[in-house]
């Protein structure tokens, strides 16, 4: 199980949550290892059979105006009781103040407490996007991550079959590049994320020019941080007896961390212009999820042709005394 | 030159994915190959072609095959024709 330390917490997300540390440096120590948050209502009441102790703790203004309403003894031994399950950090919404007393005993048992200005429902979307992010399960693959007409196409490949010199042609046409050579692919709300596996910027490699950097080049529009993949493109060298899809009806996947992603075999060969394979397989993906598939429509059109020429012959051969066939002379 | 003659026994004709097992099988051979149907004539290695066909149940096509190995092709397509393309 992934963790982080309420350090790293604190430094990543300081600014976006508006947090300070309201206890010492040292209570910085402790780690979340848990994506999710917790309010923790009902334990401040003593109820701590069930408590989810790994998570971030929200006191929002119902713990608060609740905390306030305890003597002090009572208050002392709840909170105590709370610190000793060994809660990661406390994060206060609104700016609120607690009872010194909290703050003692948190520096005392070395348990952060952090104030954030945000409301404790922006604090809570904040946390569990931020939380999802870290813990989700990762993984970083040899490929080009491309934003085609908003979808986003991750192009495999062994190394020197053209996914950069594909990528930078799509570039060039108006399209954005995610990251090239090596992506990180993050499973994030049932689908894949990815980003660039490295935080360099957006830099290339096209073999017989060397590095080039696109964002420099094309401008800040056609790169992009991040991008959902909807579909991967694997690139590969033309073999002559290999079933690649002519039609179009059968669809198949590939799976990366338990995720389906349909996949299209593309066989490259001189001469080829991949990008434009590569903008139309976008478009078609497009039509199909408004829900034009042009491959059932193309057999539907043949099916319907093929049932009007049947009906036909049924009635030629049933008309009486006509043995000579006009359609089967052809 | 090969050709030989063939009747359509699937009820439902060359539709999409007949049409698809025939043109991969095809593709598997070296030699030109193509279809007549009606006095059309066919590239039998492009789906498009024979898609467009739109050859129905009960009618006759010819086989035309032309190349090194054109009766090992003619031998594999036909038997394809005779299996229904596993579909009836």
């Amino acid at each position: 199980m992934k963790e982080i330390t309420v350090r790293e917490f604190f430094n990543a997300r300081k600014k976006d949550l508006a947090l300070s540390l309201i206890t010492e440096l040292e209570t910085l120590n402790k780690k979340i290892t848990s994506p999710y948050v917790n309010r923790p209502g009902l334990a401040l009441s003593g109820y701590l059979e069930v408590f989810s102790a790994g998570r971030i703790q929200i006191f929002g203004e119902t713990e608060v105006r609740y905390l306030q309403t305890l003597r002090d003894d009572v208050l002392f031994s709840r909170i105590k009781d709370l610190f000793m399950m060994d809660v990661p950090c406390i994060i206060i919404s609104k700016g609120l103040s607690l009872p010194p007393v909290i703050e003692h005993l948190a520096n005392d048992m070395q348990v952060a407490i952090l104030s954030s200005r945000l409301s404790t429902v922006h604090l809570v979307q904040h946390l569990i996007r931020y939380l999802q992010d870290v813990f989700a399960l990762e993984k970083t693959i040899h490929a080009t991550l491309v934003d085609v007409f908003g979808l986003g196409i991750l192009l495999t490949g062994k190394s020197g079959i053209g996914k950069s010199e594909c990528a930078l042609d799509l570039v060039h046409r108006g399209h954005s590049l995610v990251g090239d050579d090596l992506i990180t692919l993050k499973f994030i709300d049932d689908h894949l994320i990815g980003r660039s596996g490295r935080e360099f910027g957006h830099f290339m490699e096209i073999r017989g020019v060397g590095f080039v950097n696109v964002e420099k080049m094309f401008g800040i529009e056609r790169v992009r941080r991040s991008k959902t993949i909807d579909l991967q493109i694997e690139l590969m060298p033309w073999q002559e007896n290999l079933d690649y899809e002519r039609i179009g009806l059968s669809n198949t996947y590939a799976e990366h961390m338990g995720v389906k992603i349909p996949i299209i075999y593309l066989p490259v060969s001189p001469g080829k212009s991949v990008s434009v394979i590569v903008e139309v397989a976008a478009m078609n993906m497009i039509l199909k999820n408004v829900g034009y598939d042009a491959a059932e429509d193309f057999n539907r059109r043949v099916q319907e042709e093929i049932r009007k020429k049947s009906m036909l012959k049924k009635s030629v051969e049933i008309q009486p005394g006509t043995n000579d066939n006009p359609i089967d002379k052809g | 030159m090969t050709t030989r003659s063939i009747k359509v026994e699937n009820r439902l004709g060359l539709h999409a994915r007949p049409s698809a097992l025939l043109v991969r099988t095809a593709t598997k051979y070296r030699s030109d190959f193509f279809i007549e149907h009606w006095g059309e004539r066919v590239n039998g290695k492009s789906i498009m072609g024979v898609m467009m066909l739109a050859a129905e149940y009960g009618s006759e096509l010819l086989l035309i095959a032309n190349g090194a190995d054109e009766t090992y092709l003619l031998d594999e397509v036909t038997e394809l024709f005779k299996s229904k393309f596993n579909e009836d």
